[in-house]
């Protein structure tokens, strides 16, 4: 009897509002939709979508004949490439705005989000020579202008307490900037960094497929695509989504590990 | 009631017919105050002021134009033994919701202040007297985030002491705070005017008893009626609103609340507050 009114209580929690359920009744009840999820997949009598085993079995050949981690290491190391300079780029972008004249720049650059992937290719193939740096090219700046917007906007949330703060301690304009914008919120520019990481990969899909020469999972999956293999397109999605987790696992860590500050007191 | 033997020295802080006004709306008006080193004997006295002001009067405006932070529409701030003019960082000044840097540990928060006026061995000494003086060794390592409010509050000015020349400007420093924590607050503001003869606290608040019972000096910001009783735009302290709390015999008192005269100088300082 104890035990019903034990799990009763603990299923509450888990749909009342701002509930903090018991770690294990949180895990299991992911296991759990996991688990709802995959018998869904597994007897839903769909024809359209393949079944979970038709998933495997193209998995294991896309590995085996058509070298998808090869492909995937080949996108991921472009993405990183292309996220490296973008950050760096970005964060340059984004702390200038303390200089008004930079600061159209910076408004420039977020709005360029606006603007097509495919229109985008056609100018950077007429600005740099090799599909590589095409390819780079179009990624960095698509990369830049998201993270900007980003940056800037982690940088607007600096209110005047703060500055007015490092400015009672006697830093310079200079040297409290620094202090309250670029040390302070280095960890919120992390978050933004990898928040941002997801358009890459939706990015470089698209990419990969306009210049072939080099492959890509992008070009992996253009080719399943085109070929109607669903099953194939299935699987290297789900190695998409596989390999995105365990970024935002990377970045959560990065921010434990070199921020160990960001999550206290956060409700 | 006791009146203590003291007697006034150099100025510390002065304010000259600071006027400032926000898109042509005066928020202040000719204000003018002056805070003299107070000494008395065989003993290290500094002082302890109060502006007492209602809410949305311009309080937070004084105390950053007080700071150096922002320069008045009109007139001027002069501070310390030498009276020169106030700039960022001359002033200590601890805002109300007593800001630390979220990313620094407490005795970083105290050692980049400290850097300031010290080489950094020196540094390190200060901040470490400054911990076990203000009660906060044992939470050096934590980040602000794990602090208490009231230690959030001793780290806040203890970090302002470490790089102001004896000035440290409070702005409603009994704001939210329980009796427990007012009293904690009390102790600290007293302990900083014992530690040196020219430590000068200046209290800027809304909580009428505190202030008085702490300050040796009390202005009232308040408005001023024309000749046709309408209000003047712009708060102002008027001569009547200046108290020497010292030659009142309200001053340093262990216990000054339970006073009846100090009851009686409450009630009385209300009334004005009421008529203006």
């Amino acid at each position: 009897m104890q035990a019903v009114l034990n799990v009763t209580s603990f299923m509450k929690t888990l749909f009342a509002p701002n509930a903090q359920p018991p770690r294990l009744v949180f895990t299991s009840m992911v296991a759990a939709q996991v688990g709802l999820l995959l018998l869904l997949w597994l007897f839903y009598p769909m024809q359209l979508f393949p079944s979970l085993g038709e998933v495997f079995r193209s998995l294991g050949d896309l590995i085996t004949s058509q070298g998808l981690i090869q492909e995937l290491w080949a996108s991921m190391t472009t993405a990183l490439q292309a996220l490296a300079v973008a950050t760096v780029l970005a964060l340059l972008i984004s702390y200038l705005t303390a200089l008004p004249f930079f600061r159209p720049i910076a408004y420039a650059a977020s709005k360029m989000r606006y603007l097509t992937l495919t229109g985008l290719t056609f100018f950077m193939a007429l600005m740099v020579s090799s599909g590589h740096q095409v390819k780079l090219s179009v990624l960095i700046f698509g990369a830049t202008v998201y993270l900007v917007t980003g940056m800037t906007s982690v940088i607007l949330t600096t209110t005047q307490e703060e500055m007015d703060h490092a400015r009672t301690l006697g830093m310079s304009e200079w040297r409290s900037f620094y202090e309250v914008v670029v040390l302070g919120k280095l960890d919120e520019m992390l978050e933004v960094v990898r928040q941002n990481f997801a358009i890459i990969w939706t990015m470089i899909t698209l990419v990969e497929t306009l210049y072939q020469s080099e492959g890509g999972i992008g070009l992996l999956l253009y080719k399943q695509n085109r070929y109607l293999h669903l099953d194939g397109v299935l699987a290297i999605q789900l190695v998409i989504l596989a390999t995105g987790a365990v970024q935002d696992y990377v970045f959560v860590l990065l921010r434990k590990v070199f921020f160990p500050y960001s999550q206290l007191g956060v409700a | 009631m006791t009146a203590h033997t003291y007697a006034y020295k150099d100025p510390i802080l002065t304010l000259n017919n600071i006027s400032m006004s926000f898109q042509g709306e005066p928020i202040l008006r000719d204000i003018n105050a002056q805070v003299l080193d107070v000494t008395r004997p065989n003993m290290k006295q500094g002082q302890v002021v109060g502006f007492y002001g209602r809410s949305g009067i311009g309080k937070s405006v004084l105390c950053r134009i007080m700071a150096g932070l922002i320069r008045p529409s009109s007139g001027t701030v002069e501070v310390g033994q030498a009276q020169q003019a106030v700039l960022p960082g001359m002033v200590g000044f601890v805002q109300q919701r007593y800001p630390l840097f979220d990313h620094r540990t407490l005795f970083d928060n105290l050692l980049v202040a400290a850097q300031r006026k010290y080489g950094p061995a020196e540094a390190r000494q200060h901040v470490s007297t400054y911990l076990e003086r203000f009660g906060l060794t044992t939470h050096a390592r934590k980040y602000p985030a794990l602090l208490s409010g009231g230690q959030r509050q001793r780290a806040a000015i203890a970090q302002q002491l470490l790089c102001s020349d004896h000035l440290i400007l409070l702005d409603e420093p009994f704001s939210g705070l329980d009796v427990a924590m007012i009293d904690e607050v009390k102790r600290i503001i007293v302990e900083v005017t014992t530690m040196d003869e020219l430590n000068t606290v200046v209290i800027v608040s809304h909580d009428l008893v505190t202030t008085t019972a702490l300050a040796d000096r009390l202005w009232l910001l308040g408005y001023e009626r024309d000749a046709a009783g309408a209000l003047v735009p712009g708060a102002t302290i008027s001569a009547q609103h200046q108290y020497n709390l010292a030659e009142m015999g309200l001053a340093w008192h262990q216990n000054v609340e339970a006073e009846p005269e100090f009851a009686q100088f409450v009630e009385h300082i209300k009334d004005e507050i009421r008529r203006s």
